[in-house]
């Protein structure tokens, strides 16, 4: 049950981006169309997985003072081999999520959750709460690359949906760093009056 | 003082174990990944040459650096040039180089094939790794590369400084590096008197000789 409850905190609950707001960089560096937004979740939620289970398995050996930096080891020499190896065997793989690698061993979430979850909780609730984290921060980037997609390009996942006469003229500034910054704050204010709403009703 | 010399053991402890663990795999994985990228770029030598001729059994040669003059000190990389040809004939039909230039967060690699009047006849963006949504659209041979295709070195300009090409929105400094690095290459090589036809057809008949 409270598996369960770990797997699904990530989804909405405690949302890595609109709730908890974390890996903000890779969140708007990204979210330029929903294939990147794909790829970077699937390739975050990956390591989210694997640094997850390493903290959580390591948590009594590391002490808690030199903690932090164990943990920044032990997530980058992690994703530094996954990119290594999948470079090697799986070169066609590599061609399309390894330009997210590099951004992946920045992405705070993983410190987040390594610092905030694993390394106080076992090992099958902390791969649970990776699974669930990474989901929703997938979730999460697929959203604001929907809109940022369909706005500055006229197509969602590559697929033609506004037709012609607005892709060319469409909204550029959806898909530039600005535009990041301005669909983000519209959809986290959205959650918030949810947020309030719901407070209000108790 | 002995708990800090604890502590400064285990972190040495668990960087020494990430580094063999490091080292162990990038000394299986370099030589592989070697293999890949020197495959990635036959391929895509085939691919571009592919536009000169749809042949198969085209063939390639690597010209020697030392006939080009032009020193090419503004780039890191040397030009290389590769001579295509179709055996049994050796004479050449057009050149495949590759094209280097800094773009907005990294080189960008372009192979280009020209023909013999020194126009572009395909493009293929071999390496880069520019903003993911933005500059790295520029894999998308629509976006900017296939108009490249007919120019000679001097009508490779952006708009933006005085030529005919539209730089890809919101990405002016990938673009811009894409086009004048190949504009670049293609006036080294003029200089170099590689597309003078006089030359061509002198190489030709020294070759067929010592072939």
């Amino acid at each position: 049950m409270s598996l369960m409850k770990d797997l699904t905190n990530g989804i909405y609950k405690e949302n890595p981006v609109f709730k908890l707001a974390l890996g903000m960089c890779p969140f708007l560096a990204v979210t330029t169309s929903v294939e990147n937004a794909l790829g970077m979740g699937a390739a975050a939620t990956f390591v989210l997985i694997a640094s997850n289970f390493l903290v959580s398995l390591f948590r009594n050996l590391i002490p808690s003072k030199v903690r932090i930096p164990c943990y920044i080891v032990i997530i980058a020499t992690f994703v530094t081999l996954v990119d290594m190896v999948m470079h090697a065997y799986l070169p066609a793989l590599h061609k399309s999520l390894g330009i997210f690698i590099p951004l992946i061993v920045v992405n705070c979430i993983i410190l987040g959750r390594a610092e905030g979850f694993a390394n106080r909780h076992p090992v099958l609730n902390s791969v649970a709460d990776g699974i669930g984290m990474g989901i929703g921060f997938t979730m999460a980037m697929v959203v604001l690359a929907t809109f940022r997609e369909l706005l500055g390009n006229g197509t969602w996942l590559n697929m033609d949906v506004l037709g012609s006469a607005f892709q060319n003229q469409p909204l550029l500034i959806a898909i530039l760093a600005p535009g990041a910054f301005i669909l983000l704050s519209f959809i986290m204010g959205f959650f918030k009056i949810l947020e309030t709403r719901k407070g209000g009703c108790q | 003082m002995i708990e800090m010399l604890k502590l400064g053991l285990v972190l040495m402890l668990v960087a020494l174990i990430a580094a063999v663990a490091l080292s162990l795999v990038n000394s299986r994985t370099a030589p592989l990944i070697e293999i890949q990228q020197e495959l990635e770029k036959q391929n895509a030598m085939s691919e571009a040459a592919a536009s000169l001729m749809p042949d198969d059994s085209l063939a390639f040669d690597s010209l020697s650096i030392d006939n080009l003059e032009n020193p090419y000190a503004s780039c890191d990389e040397l030009l290389q040039v590769v001579k295509v040809f179709l055996p049994p004939d050796t004479s050449r039909i057009g050149y495949v180089f590759i094209a280097y230039g800094k773009g907005y967060s990294s080189t960008i690699q372009t192979m280009v094939a020209t023909r013999m009047d020194g126009r572009v006849s395909g493009t293929i963006i071999l390496n880069q790794q520019e903003t993911p949504g933005l500059g790295a659209n520029i894999v998308k041979p629509s976006r900017l590369i296939d108009h490249l295709i007919g120019m000679n070195g001097q009508e490779c300009l952006l708009k933006k400084d005085g030529g005919t090409i539209d730089a890809m929105t919101g990405c002016t400094i990938t673009s811009r590096t894409v086009v004048n690095s190949v504009r670049q290459g293609l006036e080294d090589m003029n200089e170099a008197g590689l597309f003078s036809d006089e030359i061509a057809v002198d190489e030709e008949h020294t070759e067929g000789g010592s072939e």
